[in-house]
């Protein structure tokens, strides 16, 4: 609950305008990851896991998704331990941080 | 939206097998003036660089299939100077030392700020440029890592290609002569002359003189013709430092050579064209002083075509380290001695150090340790007391009158073509304590005679 309160007070994000064309398809690619890793978690497939998390925690943050960066760091890590529930627990954040985000270009 | 910039020219390929990266850094990077191309794999990477030839790779460590290292081994067999920037998502010490050993630029940790890549990307290329294509070669005296210094540089190097007057602002310092040699020498004018004048070290009716010249007799003491500055930068650029502390009797004589292009010396009655780019520096508030009437606001306009604002170093610390290290090599060439280093917290204390003083200060501070340790590593210790010994901007009293009767005496000697009975006279004193004076600032009247005047005075 503690990381779902924190992860959910940055749902208001601040977006340089200058990337405002690419923002709907980085979120629509990260609505993707978050069925790719669920898929990948029920068949035990760890490395898949781990890429998509590395993947977000490195670019997320370029956008300006704070929240997002640290979710795909937690996914890493999680898969890096084996730990499912970790990894559910962080794509449920992830999954509810993009139905709730607002995003703000200035 | 950043500024646009020259940096047009350079072409970036950059290489990450995650689109959404891509995407953002291609985003980047064009915004800051660069042409992207953009691939996703190191073997669409090999095949695009003999097409596009680029200026610089940025590639991620971990791609499918071929990974960063490989590329970056690839590309260095067929180009060695080829310099690549390397992003990864982890800070691992053995990758970044294994890609150093391979010739790495740069070793980049994901997430990366904008402002973080641009800069490592302008510093990289000027680096690379130094190596390789002396076209792009432009400023390479000044050293910084900053963005604000290089997006100022690509100002600089853009007004260079023209004649346009430049005002240079900034603290005492900052580097505004620096930047004016650098103009000076991107341009057509480079084979000319570039003089310099500090127009508040000098009295007034010598500063006239000193910029455009006097006729003989034009008055006590100017036994022969002299030609002024102004002349003397015909063809060239001449660059009036501290123009706002310029007398405002001489501000009208100023702007009357900036509209005719011609000078008239003191006791002339003609004006001589002169063909000079005039580059000038202030580091006062000149729209202050327009308002409070010790500025001409008709000059201050005629010399703010294009302004160019130097920040202070507190402002651009990234270039601290740079600057550290570009003096440390210096004065170990100056000195024939061999290159010491900072200790690491030295290194740290320095760069959150205020510098009032700016790079000037940073300098002395660098000599001052070098000269008072005997050992390689210049400890924490030591560049503390430096630069607390370092009264940075302000002079004492003493310092500051030294500093003005130097200028003084070699102004004089200038006018007077390096006599000295003359020069003792304009300068109200007798011949023997004129010689006096000139001694105790180690100043050879022979340095300032034309080989006439000289068997004259014999």
């Amino acid at each position: 609950m503690r990381l779902r309160s924190k992860i959910m007070a940055m749902r208001i994000v601040r977006v340089d305008p200058e990337l405002k064309d690419l923002i709907p398809g980085f979120l629509n690619n990260r609505r993707q990851d978050a069925l790719t890793i669920r898929a990948a978690l029920a068949q035990e497939d760890m490395e898949t896991v781990q890429i998509l998390g590395h993947s977000i925690r490195g670019c997320a943050g370029g956008y300006g998704f704070n929240a997002l960066s640290e979710l795909g760091g937690i996914l890493e890590r999680g898969a890096q331990n084996r730990d499912s529930e970790a990894i559910t627990n962080a794509v449920d954040e992830l999954q509810a941080y993009l139905e709730q985000i607002e995003i703000i270009y200035d | 939206m950043a500024e646009p910039t020259k940096a047009m020219q350079y072409r970036v390929l950059l290489v990450d097998d995650d689109r959404d990266m891509i995407s953002l850094l291609s985003s980047w990077l064009k915004d800051a003036g660069f042409e992207v191309d953009p691939v996703m794999s190191g073997s669409e990477a090999m095949a695009r660089i003999d097409v596009i030839r680029p200026h610089l790779v940025i590639t991620d460590l971990v791609m499918q299939g071929m990974d960063g290292m490989t590329l970056l081994s690839k590309i260095h067999r067929q180009n060695p100077l080829m310099p690549v920037i390397m992003l990864s998502g982890k800070a691992q010490i053995a990758d970044a030392v294994k890609a150093m050993h391979l010739g790495i630029a740069e070793f980049l940790i994901k997430p990366i700020a904008k402002e973080e890549l641009v800069a490592r990307v302008r510093y990289t290329l000027r680096l690379a440029a130094g190596e390789s294509d002396s076209g792009l070669n432009f400023g390479k005296e000044i050293i910084y890592r900053s963005e604000k210094i290089g997006q100022l540089l690509e100002q600089a190097k853009l007004l260079a290609a023209t004649d346009v007057t430049i005002l240079i602002t900034g603290a005492t310092g900052t580097g505004k002569e620096a930047l004016a040699k650098a103009i000076h020498e991107g341009g057509a004018r480079k084979d000319q002359p570039f003089v310099a004048i500090n127009c508040a070290a000098i009295p007034e009716q010598l500063l006239e003189s000193e910029l455009f010249g006097h006729e003989k007799g034009a008055f006590t003491g100017a036994q022969t013709k002299h030609e002024g500055l102004f002349q003397a930068a015909n063809k060239g650029t001449i660059f009036l430092d501290e123009v706002g502390d310029m007398p405002l009797g001489l501000q009208v004589k100023l702007l009357r050579v900036l509209q005719d292009f011609a000078v008239r010396p003191v006791g002339s009655v003609r004006g001589i064209p002169v063909n000079v780019r005039v580059i000038s520096a202030t580091n006062t508030d000149l729209e202050q002083g327009v308002k409070s009437s010790r500025f001409r606001e008709d000059l201050y306009y005629r010399l703010n075509v294009v302004p160019l604002h130097l920040p202070p170093l507190a402002e651009r610390r990234e270039d601290i380290q740079p600057l550290l290290n570009h003096f440390l090599k210096r004065l170990s060439q100056r000195d024939n001695k061999k290159r010491k280093r900072f200790a690491p917290e030295a290194v740290e204390y320095l760069a959150s150090a205020p510098w009032p003083g700016n790079i000037r200060q940073l300098m002395n501070v660098v000599e001052l340790c070098c000269a008072l340790t005997n050992t390689d590593i210049i400890p924490p210790a030591m560049a503390q007391k430096a630069l607390r010994d370092q009264p940075a901007h302000v002079q004492t009293l003493k310092d500051a009158k030294e500093d003005f009767e130097r200028s003084y005496l070699v102004s004089v000697l200038r006018v007077t073509n390096g006599h000295v009975s003359h020069a003792a006279r304009l300068a109200g004193r007798n011949r023997t304590e004129f010689y006096k004076l000139l001694k105790q600032h180690h100043i050879e009247p022979e340095e300032f005679r034309t080989s006439r005047q000289a068997s004259e005075e014999d």
